[in-house]
């Protein structure tokens, strides 16, 4: 500010008030290392709050971006009769993820769990350690999906509101895959890719069948331990001109 | 005059920045600001995104690493 000149103004009006000026002015050396480093600390403390806000806020208007663009372009693509099931067409994502308990509209879904893949704000599907099986392939087997929890669009942050017989229901361009959740595992460990196996054996489940599982971090805010959800397939629609949800998502 | 070039040893690293703005104390507000900015962008746009991979908040799948 404009203390340089007050204070040598000061300087030459009285020596009583000199003495207190200049000490302020000509702090010892342990004075001043203290100093610095109290600025060093507010400084470190305003980076860690600006980086809560980026990983808690910032993050997720850049996924909701870049999920709403991705998701526009699928539909866009389904409505002109490209891509779909039978072509297979992975790159822009193969579907939408409805859950009603987590109140959270549609989820994209697209091939991979990379951190790349799933900032944008979308659900992916397993291609590593376990390779998920695609519901539209017909095939018995275990649909795994992973997504963020916190930041990125936490796109399964309500993972915990979803109870068992709660409906779990994916849209492809042309059917509706109906899953009803029937076991949840609240905590388990991050290594544990056996929840991911084509017959879940943890869950209960000892024979083939097609089966859904939703995998994300908890507890909220960390990334600990894993919260599992299983669901089974209890039917398929067929989507209709007008794309009528089935009834599990109308209520 | 102090242990480190920045500091003339009376108000810090802050107050040495805001020394050396040119102008008025409206322009030195002014230019702070667009300095506050400018920093808080390249931490959002190229600090933060290369960090968070680092730090153990955000990793949601099961693997065997």
């Amino acid at each position: 500010m404009a203390a340089t000149t007050d204070t040598e103004h000061e300087e030459h009006t009285g020596a009583a008030a000199s003495r207190p000026s200049a000490a302020r002015r000509r702090p010892g050396p342990i004075a001043m290392a203290v100093s610095v480093f109290g600025e060093l600390l507010i400084t470190a403390g305003l980076v860690l709050g600006l980086f809560v806000a980026y990983s808690l806020w910032w993050t997720n208007v850049v996924a909701d971006r870049a999920a709403g663009k991705q998701a526009d372009k699928v539909r866009d693509d389904w409505a002109h009769g490209r891509g779909g099931p039978g072509a297979l067409d992975t790159k822009n994502g193969i579907g939408f993820l409805h859950v009603p308990a987590m109140k959270n509209g549609e989820v994209l879904v697209e091939k991979g769990t990379s951190n790349k893949i799933l900032n944008d704000g979308v659900a992916g599907y397993y291609t590593d350690p376990v390779k998920a099986v695609l519901p539209m392939s017909g095939k018995t087997g275990n649909f795994s999906l992973a997504a963020h929890r916190d930041g990125h669009g936490a796109k399964f942050h309500n993972i915990d509101k979803i109870k068992k017989g709660d409906p779990i229901v994916f849209e492809t361009k042309d059917k509706w895959y109906v899953y009803k959740v029937y076991d949840i595992l609240p905590e388990t460990s991050r290594f544990n890719v056996k929840v991911l196996s084509q017959v879940p054996k943890e869950s209960g489940r000892k024979k083939p069948g097609h089966y859904i599982t939703l995998t994300t971090c908890t507890p909220v805010y960390t990334s600990t331990y894993r919260y599992i959800v299983w669901g089974e397939l209890e039917r398929v629609e067929k989507v209709n001109a007008d794309r009528t949800p089935p009834k599990e998502l109308r209520s | 005059m102090g242990l480190v070039p920045w500091y003339d040893g009376r108000d810090g690293m802050y107050g040495w920045i805001w020394r050396h703005l040119p102008g008025n104390t409206w322009v030195k507000a002014l230019i702070s600001l667009a300095l506050v900015v400018a920093v808080v962008y390249v931490l959002f746009q190229y600090v933060f995104p290369w960090a968070e991979p680092l730090l153990p908040f955000n990793d949601v799948t099961v693997d065997n690493q």
